[in-house]
Parts: C-alpha cells; structure tokens; sequence
C-alpha cells in the first residue's frame, strides 16, 4: 500500500466486470471494492479486463469503493 | 496558484479547489485529495479534460473551475454505460459529440462467413509482417490525407498512442496489406496484447466498395483464428455507416459504447 499526496493507493486483481463501467477489485489484503477506472485511462482507451492487475486508489472516507488509476501489463 | 473555497458538507472544513499547475486542479478537503481534474491536448490539437471525484459535487466544483479557465472547444470520453458520470459531464454543459461502439468480432470464418472471400483482381493480401515498409508508409500516408481532406481523424477512432512525428506507423509487422503491383491499396492493423484489437481498415479512397477492407478482414481474422484467438474487438463510431455494415455483417456484436463529449 502506497500514500502520495494523501492518495491511498493498493494494488489489486480485477474478478469481475459489472455493468455500469464498474469492476470488484480484489486487493492484496483480501477484501474487494467496487471500483471504477479513472478519467486518464478512459482517455485513453485502456481497457480493464477480468483478472487484470490494477492500481486502485481508495477514497479517504469510504473505504469499499474505489477508483482503477493504472493497469499493469501482466 | 488559484484556490476557491467552498463548503462541500463533506466535513467540518469546507473543499479548497486549487489549479495546481496549468492544466490541473485539485479538490482538497482538510489537505485530503477528494477530486482532480486535468486537461491534456490531444495528438490532433483537441483538448480533452479527465475528472475524478468522489462526490457529484466536488465533480460540479472542479467542472465549473475548468470550464471557466480553459477555453472551449472542450472534449471529455466516457463510457456510455457510465450513467453518473455521463450526467455530471451534462450538468457542467457538454452534449455528445460522437458514439463509437466497441465490438466483439468473431474470428472463426464460418461464423463470420469470409472462408470463401477472396480479394477483388488484381489484388493480392499480404499478410502481417511480410509488407515492404516503405510501400505501407506510402499508403499509411495517402490514406491518412484523404482522411484529413474530407472529415478530418476527429471522426476516427482515437488515436492516442504517441508517435513520432510524421510518422504514425510504430510496428509494421502488425499491419497486413491489399497490394496492386504497383501500389498498395489498403490495410488493417492488429495489436495482439492480451485481447487482439483491429485498430484500423482503411483503403484508398478511389478503391473503396471493392470488397477489399472485407478481403483484408478475412486475413487477418483467419490468422487469429488459426492461432486459437476465437474473438477480436474494434471500435466503430456510429455514424460510419460503411464500417458498421462491414463490422455487422461478419456477424460482429456490440458490446458497449463511448460517448465522446463537447461544450
């Protein structure tokens, strides 16, 4: 888990696709979240696919959601 | 530096929204980052703007912040099936400029029925990895200008990849091509990272309605196929009439959609 610019950071593996563009996220620690991908990447087309490895950054105030802020490569 | 403060309700402090750099704002709630905003030209000159936050109104807050600092014509995408952040985008002024459809294309060609497709006379499919660059830089280039004479890229399929300049073809043993002796007629592009994704057809505008986008289809739909890839996907924008037909008729479905967005 990463904190930058008071941003909660935490990786993640995608487990499902919902509809409405959201997608749970399991994370390192074994809880899930719904999460939704960030404006830079719907800018640029990245798709988030079923198991795909994910940086999730986690809102201050609720911690079962979440946004999807980068994807890695494998 | 700019800031705005503003109660959000959030909490007992109220949300300072502060451009912290040209292009980008940040929504700070108690020195919490709850939103950010950013805006970045694209390749084609337009601007497009991205907003991130955890509240409706924090999201109003950083659009009305944006909006009124950066000058119009603004762009945003979203997924269409992305239903509150569609209508935060309309509360802040912006209406649909574009719909492009992402479609599951099948590969197997007796679903897509393009076993028995054969090229018009004359021309010859040469598959990816086997083109002469120079012969695919040449009609890259040529096809790309009647675009720009006509209804211009901002009616394609985003292009975001970054390339160097003048130059759009980054791989060309991704691309298969339509060959005339003299010349090449059209080509198709497909990237294989995890999920294989048909990133353009195009043919020249003077040998278009031939049947060669759908011969160079069929080859580069049957190399997925022969390599255990059962589907491939593509974008299409709504109001390219040719391109759906062609995409619809191979027995391709769509899936979803993007909205791209102007105010």
């Amino acid at each position: 888990m990463t904190k930058h610019k008071n941003v909660i950071e935490v990786e993640g593996r995608v487990v499902e696709c919902l509809r409405s563009a959201m997608f749970t996220v399991e994370l390192e620690n074994g809880h899930q979240v719904l999460a939704h991908i960030s404006g830079k990447i719907r800018k640029n087309y990245i798709k988030i696919m079923l198991e795909d490895r994910v940086l999730v950054e986690l809102p201050p105030y609720d911690l079962t959601r979440g946004r999807i802020v980068f994807r890695y490569r494998n | 530096m700019n800031t705005k403060p503003y109660t959000s309700g959030l909490g007992d402090n109220a949300v300072v929204i502060t451009r912290v750099a040209d292009r980008q704002w940040h929504a700070l709630d108690d020195d919490l980052v709850v939103g950010r905003g950013h805006a970045e030209h694209r390749a084609d000159g337009r601007l497009f703007v991205v907003i991130d936050a955890w509240h409706d109104v924090i999201f109003d807050r950083l659009a009305e912040a944006m909006t009124a600092a950066l000058s119009a014509p603004l762009y945003t995408v979203v997924d269409e099936a992305d239903v509150e952040l569609t209508a935060g985008w309309r509360r802040a002024g912006f209406t649909i400029r574009r719909r492009e459809w992402e479609y599951v294309v099948p590969t197997d060609p007796q679903v897509t029925g393009l076993e028995m497709v054969v090229p018009p006379s004359g021309v010859t499919i040469v598959s990816a990895g086997q083109a002469d660059e120079n012969l695919l830089r040449a009609v890259d280039r040529a096809i790309r200008e009647e675009v720009e004479a006509t209804v211009g890229w901002q009616s394609m399929a985003a292009e975001v990849i970054p390339r160097p300049e003048g130059d759009t073809i980054v791989d060309p043993t991704k691309y298969a091509v339509a060959a005339a002796p003299d010349r090449y007629l059209g080509l198709v592009r497909v990237v294989r990272v995890k999920r294989p994704r048909i990133g353009l057809v195009a043919v020249r505008a003077d040998e278009q309605r031939r049947g060669i986008a759908r011969a160079l289809l069929a080859d580069a739909l049957g190399t997925l196929h022969r390599s255990a890839c059962a589907t491939a996907w593509a974008e299409v924008d709504e109001s390219n009439r040719a391109a759906t037909a062609l995409f619809d008729g191979i027995g391709a479905r769509p899936m979803s959609s993007n909205l791209e967005l102007v105010r």
